[in-house]
Order: structure tokens, then sequence, then C-alpha cells
């Protein structure tokens, strides 16, 4: 009757503590660096940790390859989303962007280069940046998230250029429609919605939870996941994972799938989608029909 | 020369009685009566030259003769013979001359050897004569050098410096005009000062050694005196008693305690003399008593031949009543188990006393074969204690003191030499016989001084005061701490099996003023049925639930929703929190698998347990985060999204305020409660 785990060393309070600390910890965001050797992941207690890919999928890996190569505390709150650029790593988390420089980044005791946060009209509750989009043609970054409004800063100069106001409920996540040039964000009051970068003016919006093929009330009416492909677009959460052409806005295809899709992105002529919930990562090719999962 | 080649020695000629030797020639010394011829005094006369020139002519002479003889003969004739007859003549004539010259020259010579000889005798006499004077010479010089080198006695002795001796030695001994010329006076005057000095100090030692005498006699008496008061002050001591009683003053106690102290084997002394010293120092609340029996420990080292003679008498008793019964293989390995975990008969008591009157009861043994302790403990309260059902094990002898460090479960002995004792008599581990003997704990050991390095196991571990004494007031507080948290435990379980979470007034602020779940029930399950359940295998995986914890079972209800929880406690409660693991029941089973919002739950009552530690000793932790739990369920029922699918309206109307349901990729409820506004929010 011998325990699976037996251990060697006595857990302390300080061990018992980290111990719990790993098991309730939450990846939200990652980024890869961009001479790609290095992976930046953040989680939900604010940290960022920097894992070097090239000695984890080297052939002489070991136990400590695997583990981070540095880990900083980011931001006092969870770190939602990050993203880089060719120099910096820019991670959003509670209510703020900071920048790090992917260069500074590996030695200890790394400060960020900068940090900004975008105007709230609210002052009672910071709300929290969910999704960061960079428009490389414009040079600039465009935040969403708890106030339900998309700002776009400049990242040269750091300021806040516009406000999109249009969603009533906060937004999840962000996609760029590179041809137009167009921005889709989805939100938790269930529609996605359009917006044009030159104007500033949203230019349509697909209400997701009214389609009857992809609703799903008892998941909610929540968008958590859009990917396009500026002819198609899919987009998932509460309701299934579908596939539209955006210039008719109509649902051509739903993928089977049960649980709520987190992730999803487009993949040459595939869709790469992922739950949170489950360990596998489901490939479609967009004739809803599922090619294969990639599974933990 | 013919006299020359014959070398052959002729009996001398002459003696000095005249008897004539020669036959052939015949000089008869008819010239003189009384004078004899002496033909060696002829020679002295004769010149050994001329005699010389004789001979030359006579051997020509010769030669003449007998050419003409020669002549003669050849010639032949009638008057030859006459001739021949007179040169014959002749020629004997002449022979008869060199006869004489030989003779002649025979004597020269053997005077010319006598001569030498003699010479050679006289030069041989004046060698020896030389030889024995250089003899003498070499002597006496030898002898002369000997006494030159000699050194007297006197020079051995260490004098006093010149200067000194003139300075101190009074005048008739130091007789400066005498001395002061003259260095052989000079010396024996020193000699005589030398001398004097001596005797004077022979006689200062002779007093000083009679001097000392008598004072070794002083000392004797002395002695004596001092050996006789000690009865004296016994009795005087015995009548102090009741006067330190009187005075609460009891040295005598501490007296009679050291002595008893004195038979203790080391570990034992030296944890009684830390354990009393901290007490005396930093803690009166802890007190120390040696309890057993001293004769038995006495009897311990008392020499073989007794106990011998006891053992033959015994032996012989049981003999006679005993003949048949031989004791079995089994009851001898038994016997020989109990011989390897005895007891030392004396054993140290510690109590600790606690702010509300419970006493923590330590009794430490020392197992002498094995050569570590033990502890046995028990926990007395003031007042009378209803052990409420699940508290069971909180204050049990067997597990109060587990785990006071992390890891020291106590179940397996710490000293790595035993595991061989305990191959020869078959024992498998301590841990079976842990109840009888008390725990090996390691800080039990570690007071004892007893230090077992895990990588050179020692032959002989000495007791060391400093391992003791650095450990003692840790591990006094953790006792404490542990017996208190124990209490309060035991207590609050008394609350919790009734259904209420008792919440003190100072950790109110924590929650909202309503709280609608309930908790409806709190009971023990077991480590078996704890690794069972199917929402605890994070938990397990991460080794974080071991068998020297305990675990419990809460049920929390509210309406149709039932939320269980399986505790994990871990002994090192408070420092060490509880961890819980949910799984509710309402519209299906949700754990923290499927749903992330049970998952932030578990991460507010487990991660951020600092918040609900509460005041210090933080003995509230436990029910605050029972009482967390049921607030966490309370926002989790109310801020349910509504399906706009099912009929009816919700079950649970949302009374608590909130400032946004849902917020983040994870969509997660707001379970942050902010005091004194009152509303919730995100982490």
């Amino acid at each position: 009757m011998e325990r699976a785990v037996p251990h060697a060393v006595p857990l302390g309070q300080i061990e018992v503590f980290q111990a719990l600390q790993r098991l309730h910890m939450t990846i939200f965001s990652q980024s890869v660096s961009p001479c790609g050797k290095f992976l930046a992941a953040g989680n939900n207690y604010g940290q960022i940790a920097v894992f070097s890919l090239s000695a984890a999928l080297s052939s002489e890996a070991k136990e400590e390859s695997k583990k981070p190569v540095v880990t900083f505390q980011a931001h006092d709150g969870p770190v939602y989303c990050m993203v880089s650029t060719d120099r910096h790593l820019l991670s959003a988390g509670d209510g703020e962007v900071k920048a790090w420089l992917w260069a500074e980044i590996l030695k200890k005791g790394c400060k960020e280069l900068w940090r900004r946060q975008p105007p709230y009209r609210t002052s009672l509750e910071v709300p929290e940046i969910n999704a960061l989009l960079l428009v490389p043609k414009e040079n600039s970054l465009i935040l969403a998230g708890g106030d339900c409004q998309l700002h776009t800063m400049d990242l040269e100069t750091g300021t806040f250029t516009r406000a999109l106001r249009g969603h009533t409920d906060y937004i999840h996540c962000l996609a760029l429609r590179e041809r137009s040039p167009e921005v889709l964000s989805g939100g938790e009051d269930g529609t996605v919605r359009l917006w044009d970068l030159r104007s500033a003016q949203e230019v349509q919006t697909i209400e997701v939870y009214k389609h009857e093929e992809c609703s799903r009330p008892h998941n909610g009416r929540w968008i958590g996941c859009l990917a396009t492909d500026s002819d198609w677009m899919v987009c998932g959460g509460g309701p299934a994972l579908t596939l539209w052409h955006l210039r008719s806005s109509t649902p051509t295809t739903v993928f089977p799938m049960r649980a709520p899709q987190k992730h999803v992105t487009f993949y040459q002529d595939l869709v790469l989608t992922a739950a949170g919930n489950s360990c596998r990562v489901d490939v479609f090719t967009n004739l809803g029909y599922r090619a294969f999962s990639l599974s933990f | 020369m013919s006299s020359e080649s014959s070398k052959k020695r002729k009996p001398k000629v002459i003696r000095s009685d005249g008897a004539p030797s020669e036959g052939k020639r015949n000089r008869s010394d008819t010239e003189q009566e009384g004078k004899y011829y002496s033909e060696e005094a002829e020679v002295d006369l004769r010149d050994p030259g001329r005699d010389y020139e004789l001979y030359k002519y006579t051997c020509q002479e010769l030669q003449r003769l007998m050419a003409e003889i020669q002549d003669l003969k050849s010639r032949g004739g009638k008057d030859v013979a006459v001739e021949i007859e007179d040169r014959r003549i002749q020629s004997c004539v002449h022979f008869m001359t060199l006869k004489k010259l030989n003779r002649l020259a025979h004597i020269r010579l053997k005077k010319g050897r006598d001569q030498t000889h003699e010479a050679k005798q006289k030069v041989d006499a004046y060698h020896l004569q030389l030889q024995n004077l250089l003899y003498e010479v070499m002597h006496l010089q030898k002898e002369i050098t000997k006494c030159l080198e000699f050194k007297s006695k006197h020079e051995e002795i260490d004098l006093v410096s010149l200067e000194e001796f003139y300075k101190e030695a009074p005048p008739d001994i130091s007789k400066a005009e005498v001395t002061m010329g003259d260095p052989h006076q000079q010396t024996l005057a020193r000699l005589d000062w030398e001398l004097e000095q001596r005797k004077r100090l022979a006689e200062k030692y002779r007093e000083c050694l009679s001097n000392k005498e008598k004072i070794l006699k002083e000392i004797e008496v002395k002695k004596e005196y001092l050996s006789s008061l000690q009865p004296r002050l016994n009795s005087i001591m015995q009548a102090s008693l009741p006067v330190q009683e009187y005075l609460f003053m009891p040295f005598d106690q501490a007296h009679k305690q050291y002595e008893t102290a004195r038979h203790l084997p080391p570990p034992l002394y030296v944890l009684f003399v830390q354990a009393t010293a901290y007490g005396q120092a930093c803690d009166k609340t802890l007190s120390v008593a040696i309890e057993g029996s001293v004769d038995e420990a006495k009897a311990l080292f008392k020499p073989p031949e007794d106990s011998q003679d006891d053992e033959s008498d015994s032996d012989a008793e049981e003999e006679q009543t005993t003949k048949r019964r031989r004791p079995t293989l089994g009851v001898q390995l038994d016997d020989k188990r109990k011989e390897m975990l005895k007891r030392h008969p004396l054993s140290v008591m510690l109590d600790l006393k606690c702010k509300d009157d419970s006493v923590l009861h330590l009794t430490f043994y020392y197992l002498m074969n094995l050569n570590i302790m033990t502890v046995k403990a028990k926990v007395t309260t003031a007042a009378e204690l209803i052990t409420p059902i699940s508290a069971g094990d909180l204050l049990s002898p067997d597990s109060v003191l587990s785990c006071l460090y992390p890891g020291d479960h106590g179940k397996k002995t710490p000293n790595p030499a035993n595991q061989y004792q305990f191959d020869k008599v078959g024992i498998l581990t301590l841990r079976d016989y842990v109840l009888d003997l008390g725990h090996p704990y390691l800080w039990v050991q570690k007071l004892g001084g007893l230090h077992f390095p895990k990588e050179q196991p020692q032959h002989t571990v000495i007791a060391d005061h400093s391992l003791s004494a650095s450990h003692m007031e840790t591990t006094m507080k953790l006792l404490k701490t542990r017996v208190q948290s124990r209490l309060a435990l035991h207590k609050q379980f008394a609350s919790l099996e009734h259904g209420i979470v008792p919440v003190t007034s100072d950790c109110q602020y924590l929650f909202p003023a309503k709280v609608v779940s309930r908790l409806v029930k709190w009971v023990t399950i077991a480590h078996e049925d704890y690794m069972e359940l199917h929402f605890t295998k994070d938990i397990v995986e991460a080794g974080l639930a071991e068998d020297t914890n305990l675990y419990y079972m809460a049920l929390v209800e509210r309406g149709t929703a039932k939320l269980q929880a399986a505790v994990v406690l871990n002994p090192g409660y408070s420092s060490i929190p509880p961890i819980f693991q949910l799984c509710l029941n309402w519209k299906g089973e949700k754990t923290n698998s499927n749903d992330d919002n049970i998952r932030a739950m578990e991460s507010e009552v487990n991660v951020c347990y600092k918040e609900l530690c509460g005041p210090r000793p933080s003995h509230q932790l436990l029910t605050n985060q029972l009482q967390r739990l049921c607030v966490l369920l309370d926002v989790y029922l109310e801020t349910e999204s509504h399906d706009d699918s099912v009929e009816g309206p919700k079950e649970f109307p949302q009374e608590k305020m909130c400032l946004r349901l849902f917020r983040g990729p994870s969509r997660m409820k707001p379970f942050k409660y902010n005091h004194p506004q009152g509303f919730f929010s995100h982490r």
C-alpha cells in the first residue's frame, strides 16, 4: 500500500505553499521571441517566465532545460495577453500594458521599458486588458478589454490615438483583417464587430448568438476566440465554433465541438483550435472536417 | 791471493797455557822459562805491509825453485838429485814461511774482527742508553703535559665573580692586599668564601625543612576539624527544611533532584540540565522532574560478582521449579527483543504549562541498547474536555506531537546503527513498539544532545550539550504552539460538528454580514479514503497527502447545491495551511478539472490563506477558510448566468454586490470580498 509519489524532502511551510501555487496556476498568454529561441509565458499571478525553446527541444534536453531561464514579477494582476514586436515584448493584464526589451529580459532584475494605461472612464475598478493586437503598417498597438472599448496606441509616441466604442460588454479577443485594414473584436456581449481603422468607425456587427446553427444558450453568448483570413472568419466560445464568410456575414460551417473554444487560428488552409478544458488541439480543414487532434 | 782464498779457520795456535796443537810445526818454546811464545803479540809488532812483501817474495822464490827443480828434473843428471833435494828443502822452508804468513794473516783478521766486535758492542751500549734516555724524556714530557693540563676540582665550582667577592666577603677571608697580587691566593680565598657561604645555606635549608614539617602537621589538624564539620552542617540543613518550605525556596528539593540526576544516562542528563536551565532563565512555565527508581539505575552499574551471585541463586531456584521446561525459540527471541528495547529505569518528565491552564506532560525515556531517546506525551486541560468525534486524533498521545518539525513522524529509529541490531533479533521496524516505548522523534534526540549524521554512522554517539541548548528554545515554543493549536482545533471541531462555523469577532471583517450557505457535515475520513476520491488527484500527485496528515470531509449546502470539501490537515497547522479540494453537485458535477471557477474557489482558500490567518497565533485559519468557502459558494451560485432556454426564475437571486460578473479570458466570478465597502471583485 505504498503511495505513488514518495517525497524524500519533508515539506515545510514554503514548499507546501509553492506546491499549492503551482497547482492553482493558470497560464493565460505566451509569445515567442523575435529570434525564435525563447518562449515567454504569463500566468495568473502576474509572473512572466521565459523558457529556452532551443534547449528544451534539443536532443540533449534534461529536466532543467524545461524549467524557465528566468522568472520575474511583471504585473500585480494576471498577465492576460502578450505580443512580440521585433524588439519588444508587450504584456498586458490589469489595466496597463508594459513593454520589455527581449535583449534585456534574460538578465535578472529586468525592468520594464515603459508602461501605459489607456484612458479609462470608470475609476472604481481598473479594467483588465484581454487582448493585444499589433498593426504593423501603422506601427500601433490595439488594446481591448474590460472597459468595452478598443484603444489604439501609437508605438512610437506612446499616445492613445483612438477609442472605439460599441461593445456592450467586455471584449475578449481581437483579430486583424489585413487587406482592408479592419479589426475584428469579439466580446462577452456575444457580438463580433468589425472596425475600420482609418475612419475609426464600426463597420459591421455580427450577433453570433442569434444564429440558430451555432448558438448554444446553455453555454452563454460570449465570444472567446476569433481568427480571420480576410475573407473568412472563425469564432467560437459560448456558441459553437463556426466558420463565417465575412462579405455575406453568414455562417457556413459549424465545427462539431462540445466544449467552448478558447483559442483558434488559421494556418494555411487549416483551422487549429484549442479549448481550455481539454488537452487537445483540434485541426480542421475548413470544410468542417476534423482532420486530426494534437494531444498533450 | 791464496791466503785470502783459504779462509778456513785454523784452530787457535797458541793458548795462554801454551800447549801447542799443531803437529806439523812444532816450535818449542825453549828460550825462556815462564815466557811463552805469543804469536799474537808478534802480529802487533810486524808490519803487515812487509809481511805482504815477504809473501810475495816467498812466492816468487817458490816459483823460481819449482821452475829450477823442473829444469833440473827435465835436464836430468847425477847431481840433480842433490840440487833437487836442496831446492826442496828450500822450498819447504818457503812453505813454512808461507804457513806462518798465513797464520799471521789469520790472526790479524781475527784481531780485526774482535776489535770491530768490541767497538760495535760499545756503540750498542750507547745506543741503548740513548734509547733509555729518550724514553725517559718522553715520559717526563708526558707527565709535564699531564701536570700542565691538570684541572683542579676547584675550577668546576662556579665561584662568584671577582667584584662580588671583594664586595661581599669579609676582609679576613678576602685579604685583599695579599690576594690582589697573587692569583693563587686569590683563588684560595675565593674557595674559602664559597665554603663559608655553602655552610650557611645548608643551615638555612635544614631550618626550612623543619618549618615545613610543622606546617604540614598544622594542616592535618585543620583538615580533621573541617571533616568533623560536615555532619554538623547536614544536621543544620535538615533543621532548615521547614524554613525553606515556609519561604518557598526549595533548595533542598533541587539538591535532591541534582543528586538523582547524577544517575541519569548522559542524554537524559543533558536534557535535564538544559531544560532546567531554560526553565529558570526564559520560561517559568516549564518544570522538570526525574521519575523512576534510582536503585535500579544504580543496580545497572553494579560489579558482576554480585549480580552473578543473585543469578546463580535464582537459577538454582528456577531449576527446581521448572525442570523440564526449556524456553522455546520464540520465547527466547522475544526475550532478546525485550532486552534490546530495554529502557533505563530513570526518566525525565517535562511539564509545559500553557496560557489557558492546559498542561503538556512529556516523559522522556532512554533506550540503553539502542542509544536513542523516546518521548510519551499527554495533554491535560484545566476543564474536562468532551471530545467531539472528529477530534479523536487531535490530542491523542500517538499523534499530537507528530511532525513537529516537517517530516519528523517518529515512527522510525533515528540511529542508523540500530538496523543491524534489529536484524539480529528480528525486529522489522520500531513502529510496532512505538506505542509502548514512546516516539523517537528527531527533536527528542537533539534535545538530548544526540546527533546521528546520515553519511557516517558513528560507533558511539556522545550526548552534546551545545546541540541540546541550540534546539531547546525553538522546540519548546513549537510544543506550546502545537498544544494550543490542537486545543483550539478541538474546540472548533466541537462547534463544526454542530454545523456552526465559529468565527471570532476579530475575524468578522473578512466576510460579508449575510452568509446563506451552511456547513452541514464535518467528519474525519481515513487517508486511504481521501486518496480514493476522484477530485483529490492533483493533491495526491503533488505529494501533499501523506499518511502523517489528518483528513476531513466537510459538506456545505445551499438549496439544491451541495459542495463537498475534502480537507488535508497538516500536523504543522497552523503554519502550514489546510488544503481544500472541492466538488460541487449542482446542475451536474463540477470539480476543478471541468470548471475553472471551482478552481478559483480552491485558490481563494488554499493560496490566499494568509489573509485568513487572523490575529496571531492564527488558530482561526481553518474556521475562516470554512467560512470563506461558504461565502464563495454563495457568490458562485448567485452569479451563475441565467440560461435563457430554461424556464423559471433563477434559483439563487443575486444578493451580493458585484461590480462585474465576469472578467478576463477565463471569465472568472468575483470571489474577492472587499472590506469595508462590502462588494465583490476579481483578483
